[in-house]
C-alpha cells in the first residue's frame, strides 16, 4: 500500500474505517478550546489517532491543582502555559501532524478569526460565557460543534450544527436559550469533579470528532447524552428546534463581536431598562407602547392610566397578546416586574425594547404623595 | 396521570433522583414541581419529555417520563 504509515496499522486493518478513514483524519482541522479536564484526553487522542491539523486555545498556566485530571502535565510543568507544555507533548506522541497554539483567551473579538480556519470545533472549556461564545460562533460560521461538559459524576456530550441541511440544525441555545446567571448554577471549582469523568468525557468528545470525520456509525446530532459514571447510566434525549432561537444569537461578525458574553452570563438585564416614577408616567403614553400591569388578578390599588393586565404567572402563555414593539412592565415592587422582563427578553430576544418600573406602584405613589404635600 | 420524574446534576440534589407526581400536562407539572420545590424557581433546567426535550407545553400520556435537564459547564 502506498504512503502506508506503520503507526496507524491499526487503524487501517479496522473493517470500514481502513486507509480511506485514515486518510480522512490526517486531512482534517480541529480545534480545541480548553486544554484542561476535558481538552487533555480530546488532544491525547486527537493526535494519536493523526488529526492531521489540531488548534489548542487556553491562556492558563498549569497548577497542581489541575493533576489530578489533566493527564497531559506532569509535576515539573506547574507554573508553565498549558499550550506549550501541551505542543511539546503532542509533537512528542506524533511528530508527523500540524500543531499550532493560542495562548490567549477566546473573546468575541478574536474568535471568528481563529474558528474560520478549522473545520470542527470542540468545546472543553469550563465556563457559560466561553461556551456561549462558542455557540454562536459555529453557528453563524457554519462549523460542527462537539460539546462536553461536566458536574461532579455527570457528564453531557452533544454534537451541534453538524446537519447538512440548514434547517435540521440544532445549538446550544435550542437546549439552554440563554446563559444561566451566575446564582443558577455552581462552578466546578466549588463543587469539585472525580478526575476519571473529564477522561472518560473527553473520549466521547474525541470519538465524536474521529466518527463525524470519517462517516462511522452514528453521531450526537442534535441529541444530548449524559453519562453517570456511578452507575454508568446513559440517557440521551433528543433537541428540538421548534423554538427558533435566531433572535438570541448576533446577525453577524460585526453584531457577534460587538457582544460581551461575559456580562451576558453575569446577568442578562443589560436590555432591560429601569424606569424612574417620572420616566415610566412619560413613556407609557409612547406611541407603539403597551404597559402591562403582571400583578395577579385582583391586587390593589387599581391603576388609573391605560395598560392591560398579564399575571407573571401567566406570562409564558400569553406571549401571543404582545404585539407591541415597546413594552413596560410594573408590578407592586418592581421585582415581579424585572422577572416578567427576563422572561420576555428570553423570549423576543432583543425584537422588542423591554422597561419596568423600577420600585413599582409603591414608588409611583410615594411620588404622587411627594407633589401632594 | 401518574409521571415519572428523573432529575440529573444540581436538580437531583433538589428533588432526589426520581420521583412521581400526578400532572395533565407540563405546564402544571411545572408549577407543582416550583410549589414542592421553591428552590427550583431559581435554578435553569431544560425538560424532556419521554426523552424529547419540549419548549412548549404538552399534554401527558399515564407513565410518561419527564427529565429535569440542569447546564453543565465544567470542563
Amino acid at each position: 500500500m502506498e504512503n502506508h504509515n506503520e503507526r496507524y496499522v491499526r487503524h487501517y486493518a479496522l473493517s470500514d474505517f481502513g486507509f480511506e478513514g485514515q486518510q480522512k483524519l490526517l486531512n482534517a482541522k480541529v480545534l480545541v478550546i480548553g486544554a484542561g479536564g476535558l481538552g487533555c484526553p480530546v488532544l491525547q487522542y486527537l493526535d494519536a489517532s493523526g488529526i492531521g491539523t489540531i488548534g489548542i486555545v487556553d491562556h492558563d498556566v498549569i497548577s497542581l491543582s489541575n493533576l489530578q485530571r489533566q493527564t497531559l502535565y506532569s509535576t515539573d510543568d506547574v507554573g508553565k502555559k498549558k499550550v506549550e507544555v501541551a505542543f511539546q507533548k503532542l509533537q512528542q506522541l506524533n511528530p508527523e501532524i500540524n500543531i499550532n497554539i493560542y495562548p490567549l483567551e477566546l473573546t468575541s473579538k478574536n474568535a471568528w478569526e481563529i474558528i474560520s480556519d478549522y473545520e470542527i470545533i470542540v468545546d472543553c472549556t469550563d465556563n457559560f460565557s466561553t461556551r456561549y461564545l462558542i455557540n454562536d460562533a459555529c453557528v453563524l460560521l457554519e462549523k460542527p460543534l462537539i460539546f462536553g461538559a461536566i458536574y461532579k459524576y455527570e457528564g453531557q456530550v452533544a454534537v451541534f450544527n453538524a446537519n447538512p441541511k440548514i434547517e435540521n440544525r440544532i445549538n446550544y441555545r435550542h437546549l439552554f436559550p440563554n446563559p444561566p446567571r451566575p446564582e443558577e448554577v455552581q462552578s466546578c471549582n466549588e463543587v469539585g469533579v472525580l478526575g476519571v469523568l473529564p477522561g472518560i468525557i473527553g473520549m466521547m468528545q474525541a470519538n465524536e470528532v474521529i466518527k463525524l470525520i470519517t462517516g462511522l456509525g452514528e453521531i450526537l446530532d442534535g441529541k444530548l447524552l449524559t453519562f453517570n459514571m456511578l452507575n454508568y447510566e446513559i440517557f440521551t434525549v433528543d433537541i428540538s428546534n421548534e423554538n427558533s432561537v435566531e433572535n438570541l444569537i448576533p446577525k453577524n461578525r460585526e453584531a457577534f463581536e460587538l457582544t460581551d458574553y461575559n456580562f451576558l452570563c453575569g446577568i442578562s438585564s443589560k436590555n432591560i431598562e429601569d424606569l424612574s416614577p417620572d420616566d415610566f408616567i412619560k413613556k407609557i403614553s409612547d406611541e407603539n407602547t403597551m404597559t402591562i400591569d403582571v400583578r395577579e388578578i385582583g391586587e390593589l390599588p387599581k391603576s388609573d392610566f391605560e395598560h392591560i393586565q398579564i399575571p407573571l404567572s401567566e406570562l409564558k402563555d400569553k406571549f401571543s397578546e404582545i404585539k407591541n414593539d415597546n413594552l413596560i412592565l410594573f408590578c407592586q415592587s418592581g421585582k415581579r416586574s424585572l422577572k416578567a422582563a427576563e422572561i420576555l427578553l428570553e423570549h423576543f430576544g432583543n425584537q422588542k425594547k423591554i422597561s419596568h418600573l423600577k420600585g413599582g406602584i409603591t414608588a409611583l405613589q410615594q411620588r404622587k404623595n411627594g407633589k401632594n404635600d | 396521570m401518574n409521571i415519572k420524574i428523573i432529575a440529573f446534576g444540581q436538580i437531583a440534589e433538589i428533588t432526589g433522583k426520581e420521583l412521581m407526581l400526578k400532572a395533565e400536562d407540563l405546564d402544571f407539572l411545572k408549577r407543582d414541581l416550583m410549589k414542592k420545590f421553591p428552590e427550583l424557581s431559581d435554578k435553569k433546567l431544560a425538560f424532556a419529555v419521554n426523552k424529547k426535550l419540549v419548549q412548549n407545553n404538552v399534554t401527558f400520556n399515564e407513565n410518561d417520563v419527564v427529565a429535569l435537564m440542569p447546564p453543565y459547564s465544567g470542563g
